[in-house]
């Protein structure tokens, strides 16, 4: 029988990296003191498509429930998340999860997730904590050839605001500074040269956070931009003071949702170049719900992060017993709490344990 | 590690080699290598893969970089940063059906190697039509009665002509291009950066 593109049985070494991956996080967030939330894996389609969050139709697995909604499997935390917290309204504003995401992309459907939520947090607060449970998570699963990648919405918004585009010529120069494409950036923005200049600047403006003096100089007469440069060059010193100093900033990146505000970052493992961790600020997000809140979040992607940590394997003890012998061999493997103990009644392969311990005899005695 | 630089097989490579060749790079090795489809020079590994291969393997970063015509972006839609058009590799395309074609009020049927521009220019234009999958020389699907017309890219117009089709309308230009893996492109800028701004026509010295 054949499983779907994406989907694969687990058994073995991936699924112990996982476990640990998912437990060492549970560990850290409660530490930090996180609470934990879960929400159901089926939702409606509307909590994800709105014009609020903006999630493609497209991407999501879906079908008709009997009064004919549209229901989806989970394709986002974030967003379930705000949903969850508007109704249970709790006073508690930092959270953790884990668990799958379902949508359609290239990679298959199901994809792992660990991630933190922290609402009614403000700017700096918010993005210091969330970087440095970043830090420490990623240090307690020892995981430590990455690099992080500083950005801000700020930035594209402010440049383009003198444009006046059309919602259809937004997207499509959206798109084109998110696949850095210069010519299609130059050929939207040609009556106004000004913008277009900047716009071209911007598009080149990723790689080590040199970047942020240059910025801070060029665009030293606009507020905004300031206050934007300033804000990123203390995230980037906070970085540093916790042993950080390979941060990198692409402040040419634009949001994919449109319920980002502010800084966004994500994480990328040296060795394979892959996205280990992803977020950033949504104040915009609890806007649906005609609510003012500032919201901020990121989320580590589990299936990368564990094909990347070593466990380390207990070492394998065999209690060879016989019925007669099975009890003491049980009493027995109750004193070895720290290693992995089969009882087996036959000779067991030698290659397979580091310790074999013989009771067969014992209960004759 | 030194960068890998994916290349289009075929008419492209042609094109690009004469191009990388006029940047005063050395060229020799990626024109004497035989049917090798991995050459190591002293800057780069080039790996030589067909067009739509080409945006794969810089999409999962097996490449960091690539050489690929717009047309096979514009319908593969790679998750990859598409940096600029090079000077070559320049070709339009166009919907071209038999000269002198009296279309019935049907829907129309549109034979093509591009199903998902062919989809993308019929549903922006708001006309339904049948769009059936072909995997080369199209010209012949209008002749033979398979289809009503095609879409596909020309160059010179010659192939059309010879095979007595004639360009309906054209409605995208494309070049080749110059695509880059999304973390690659961020994490070995220093190890890029050069080649890219090399590779970029003018020398890169547009703005700023």
């Amino acid at each position: 029988m054949f499983l779907p593109d994406g989907s694969q049985d687990q058994i073995g070494k991936i699924l112990l990296k996982k476990q640990h991956v998912y437990q060492i996080f549970n560990d850290v967030a409660v530490s930090r003191g996180f609470k934990a939330i879960e929400t159901p894996v089926i939702e409606y389609a509307d909590t994800f498509t709105n014009p609020h969050v903006g999630m493609p139709f497209q991407q999501l697995l879906k079908w008709f429930d009997r009064e004919g909604a549209i229901e989806v499997l989970r394709p986002d935390w974030t967003t379930a998340i705000a949903r969850a917290l508007m109704k249970l309204n709790p006073k508690e504003s930092k959270w953790f999860y884990q668990g799958s995401v379902f949508t359609q992309d290239k990679d298959g459907i199901e994809s792992r997730q660990a991630g933190i939520e922290m609402i009614r947090t403000a700017p700096i607060e918010g993005e210091i904590e969330t970087l440095c449970f970043a830090i420490d998570y990623l240090s307690a699963v020892d995981v430590s050839d990455y690099v992080i990648e500083l950005g801000h919405t700020g930035i594209y918004e402010t440049m383009i605001a003198p444009l006046s585009l059309t919602p259809d010529e937004e997207t499509k120069l959206r798109q084109a500074m998110h696949d850095k494409r210069q010519d299609v950036v130059k050929d939207l923005t040609q009556n106004n040269t000004r913008v277009q200049q900047q716009l071209l600047d911007l598009i080149d403006a990723y790689g080590d956070v040199s970047i942020l003096d240059r910025y801070k100089v060029k665009y030293q007469d606009d507020d905004t931009i300031v206050t934007i440069i300033k804000e990123l060059t203390q995230l980037v010193n906070v970085l540093e003071q916790l042993g950080i100093d390979q941060t990198i900033v692409d402040l040419g990146r634009v949001k994919q949702l449109p319920y980002y505000s502010g800084t966004m970052f994500r994480g990328y493992l040296t060795t394979s170049g892959e996205e280990c961790f992803s977020g950033g600020r949504y104040d915009k997000l609890y806007q649906q719900f005609n609510q003012s809140i500032q919201a901020i979040g990121l989320a580590f992607d589990v299936d990368v992060l564990a094909g990347s940590v070593q466990v380390e394997e207990l070492s394998r003890v065999a209690i060879i017993a016989s019925e007669e012998t099975h009890v003491l061999a049980e009493l027995k493997r109750r004193t070895m709490t720290d290693k992995i103990v089969d009882v087996v009644y036959s000779e067991p392969n030698e290659k397979d344990y580091e310790t074999i311990i013989d009771l067969r005899n014992e209960g004759a005695k | 590690m030194k960068p890998v630089i994916a290349l289009t097989k075929g008419r492209l490579e042609k094109q690009f080699l004469n191009y990388y060749q006029s940047l005063g790079y050395d060229i020799e090795p990626l024109t004497d290598k035989g049917r090798k489809l991995r050459v190591d020079t002293d800057d780069f590994q080039f790996i030589f893969a067909k067009g739509p291969d080409v945006a794969t393997y810089v999409q999962y970063g097996i490449a960091d970089l690539g050489i690929v015509g717009g047309d096979i972006l514009a319908e593969c839609q790679p998750d990859v940063f598409d940096l600029f058009p090079l000077p070559f590799g320049a070709c339009r395309m166009a919907v071209a059906t038999e000269e002198g074609k009296v279309w019935s009020n049907g829907k129309k049927r549109i034979a093509s190697k591009y199903t998902g521009i062919t989809k993308a220019f019929y549903k922006e234009k708001g006309e339904s039509v049948d769009i059936i999958k072909l995997e080369g020389s199209v010209e012949l699907a209008p002749i033979l009665g398979l289809s009503d017309a095609i879409v596909d890219i020309v160059e010179t117009g010659n192939t059309l002509k010879e095979n007595g089709l004639v360009v309906e309308e054209e409605f995208m230009q494309f070049s080749a291009r110059l695509i880059a893996n999304r973390s690659a492109l961020k994490i070995k800028r220093e190890e890029l950066k050069p080649v890219i701004d090399r590779l970029k026509p003018n020398g890169g010295n547009e703005h700023d």
